[in-house]
């Protein structure tokens, strides 16, 4: 009497809860497996509510949506990079054609004028997929936060990648007005009139935004654009040691190490070029240059190399 | 298998449990919600540059599934609880009502109420639609109610497991964090796969197939934009809801069985 006891109020329960389980597990693949996709188009739609028609109906809460709009303008450039299975830098996502991430920054910023974050983040993407959005955002970033001269370093920034020389100037000066504005800024508003285009200047961004971001994608852009800034310096320097030799010899070098010794006296404005444990020459990601003998000239191994393939 | 007394008695408790709710004022939010749809409906052609209907359907469905939620996780929880609290249960255990039966009708009960509250807040959302000439977006409306409903179900089942062995407070908020777990443990899944950590991977998997994952329920974007699930779909999500329930009812009954109510 107890053992039948024992196995209705026991044993067949947990009985019931391992079936119920084994079969859990198929019945959600099932379901997964049967639930309809979103299209492609549903996550590109046109925003519905915009920050600024919420504004006054959110009952007090306009920094929350705000910070709502700005992860979901993260998430949105997150999705995307991780869909695209391409090697992306953040200041150049033109291939994921994120064309509401301003309208996203926007609201976020409209609802608090204040968030700094959005501000940022859309002077380093924006820049690349559209140009007068970029600096719209810049330039409402500065309307509401006179004083806040990282503002004016954004849009100065803005307008160096724009190849405006003189408008990324009055920038860089304007926020070096700003109280407690850094010394970098009065050092760009002058290099950017009479040396905007050079890679010192380039240099001089990219560092300081190393040095500065607290934002890990930020950083990894800019170390990124510091190895290529490397990488053009290393090249012109290489180059001029083959054309010597060439010159010399009457015909290109066999391998790129014929030319190393000569190259090790070659003293370059960041850091000297540098060879691994073989003795081969290597570029700013540690990967082996290749020798083009054709054109007698350095190259970027392709396969190996971390380095941006489009570099001039 | 429970013969023709015991289903009369789970009638009888069954019964019982849902005008109780109805005498509780569960049904009030109803009217909350009816408010919040119609101006809703009646404003947001303000705020949302011609995309009334799509915006009606979000909120109105996201309205049913969190006010269904809440009424499932906080009700849910009292149903074992008062009658244990009140004493009532001593006199009902003490005629030919088993634990199990008593536990199968207060839930089928309360499901019952949950039902008529997720029908009438579809309807809701259904003339909303029609106000707002949102009428090609109603037929993925339907599906989404129901699936909500069948969401709810596991959610009372999992507030009345945990109200068998533990007080309402705890009871409702480990009730919550299964419904939030429940609808991240597939982006929690991708999450440790992408991180590469096997710890991570196999943590997040048992947590998968064992928490309820109620992201099979959630086709309110789909019916945002006019898309209705197959019928298979809905047939799975059925029977994953149906064997989701048996498992907590069978727990339920197995800790109920063994309390002690001296």
């Amino acid at each position: 009497m107890k053992h039948r006891s024992l196995i209705r109020d026991l044993v067949l329960p947990v009985a019931v809860i391992i079936a119920g389980f084994a079969a859990l597990s198929p019945l959600s693949d099932l379901v997964a497996s049967r639930k309809p996709q979103l299209p492609e188009s549903y996550k590109d739609a046109d925003l519905f509510v915009k920050g600024r028609e919420l504004k006054g109906f959110v009952l007090g809460t306009d920094s929350l949506v705000a910070d709502w709009y700005w992860m979901r303008a993260l998430q949105y450039i997150g999705d995307k990079v991780v869909n695209s299975n391409e090697d992306l830098r953040l200041d150049d996502l033109r291939n994921l054609d994120p064309r509401l991430l301003y309208p996203m920054l926007d609201s976020a910023t409209d609802l608090d004028p204040h968030f700094i974050a959005p501000y940022t983040y859309g002077a380093m993407v924006l820049p690349a997929i559209d140009g007068n959005q970029a600096i719209a955002i810049a330039k409402k970033g500065i309307a509401n936060n006179p004083n806040e001269w990282r503002l004016y370093q954004h849009l100065g920034y803005i307008y160096w990648r724009a190849k405006q020389y003189e408008n990324a100037a009055a920038a860089y000066e304007q926020g070096s007005k700003v109280e407690g504005s850094a010394q970098f800024m009065r050092l760009m508003a002058a290099s950017m009139k009479s040396e905007g285009g050079s890679r010192s200047t380039a240099r001089a961004i990219y560092q300081e935004m190393y040095a500065n971001t607290t934002d890990d994608a930020i950083k990894k852009t800019a170390e990124s654009r510091l190895q290529e800034l490397q990488w053009l310096d290393e090249r012109d320097a290489i180059d001029e040691k083959l054309a010597e030799a060439r010159t010399r010899t009457g015909e290109c070098p066999q391998r790129l190490n014929d030319i190393v010794p000569s190259l090790l006296t070659v003293r370059l404005p960041a850091s000297d070029l540098a060879v691994d444990a073989r003795g081969n020459l290597v570029d700013p990601t540690g990967a082996p240059y290749v020798l083009d003998r054709g054109e007698c000239r350095v190259e970027i191994d392709r396969k190996t190399s971390k380095l941006p393939l489009e570099t001039n | 298998m429970p013969n023709q007394n015991s289903f009369s008695t789970i009638y009888a408790v069954a019964r019982n449990a849902f005008r109780e709710a109805v005498r509780d004022r569960v049904l009030y939010n109803l009217i909350v919600f009816v408010l919040l749809l119609t101006a809703a409906a009646i404003f947001l052609g303000e705020l949302t540059a011609g995309q009334e209907a799509r915006v009606v359907t979000d909120l109105g469905l996201s309205a049913t599934l969190i006010f269904g939620v809440f009424i499932a996780i906080f009700v849910g929880v009292s149903l074992v609880w008062k009658e244990i609290e009140k004493r009532t249960v001593y006199s009902l255990l003490s005629k030919p009502v088993s634990r199990t039966n008593f536990i199968l009708g207060k839930y089928l009960g309360f499901c019952v109420t949950l039902l008529f509250n997720t029908l009438v807040m579809g309807l809701g959302v259904t003339l909303a639609l029609v106000y707002v000439g949102g009428g090609k977006f109603i037929a993925g409306v339907w599906p989404a109610v129901y699936l909500i409903f069948l969401e709810m179900t596991i959610i009372t089942g999992v507030a009345i497991m945990f109200s068998s062995f533990s007080t309402p407070a705890l009871s409702a908020l480990l009730t919550f964090f299964v419904f939030v777990i429940g609808h991240f443990s597939s982006s929690l899944r991708d999450l440790a796969q992408s991180m590469g950590s096997d710890a991570a991977l196999v943590f997040f998997n048992i947590i998968y197939y064992l928490l309820p994952n109620f992201s099979h329920f959630s086709v309110i974007p789909n019916a945002a934009i006019g898309q209705t699930p197959p019928a298979s779909m809905i047939a799975y999500a059925t029977a994953y809801a149906a064997v989701y329930d048996i498992i907590l009812l069978t727990i339920t009954t197995i800790i109920f069985k063994r309390r002690n109510f001296k």
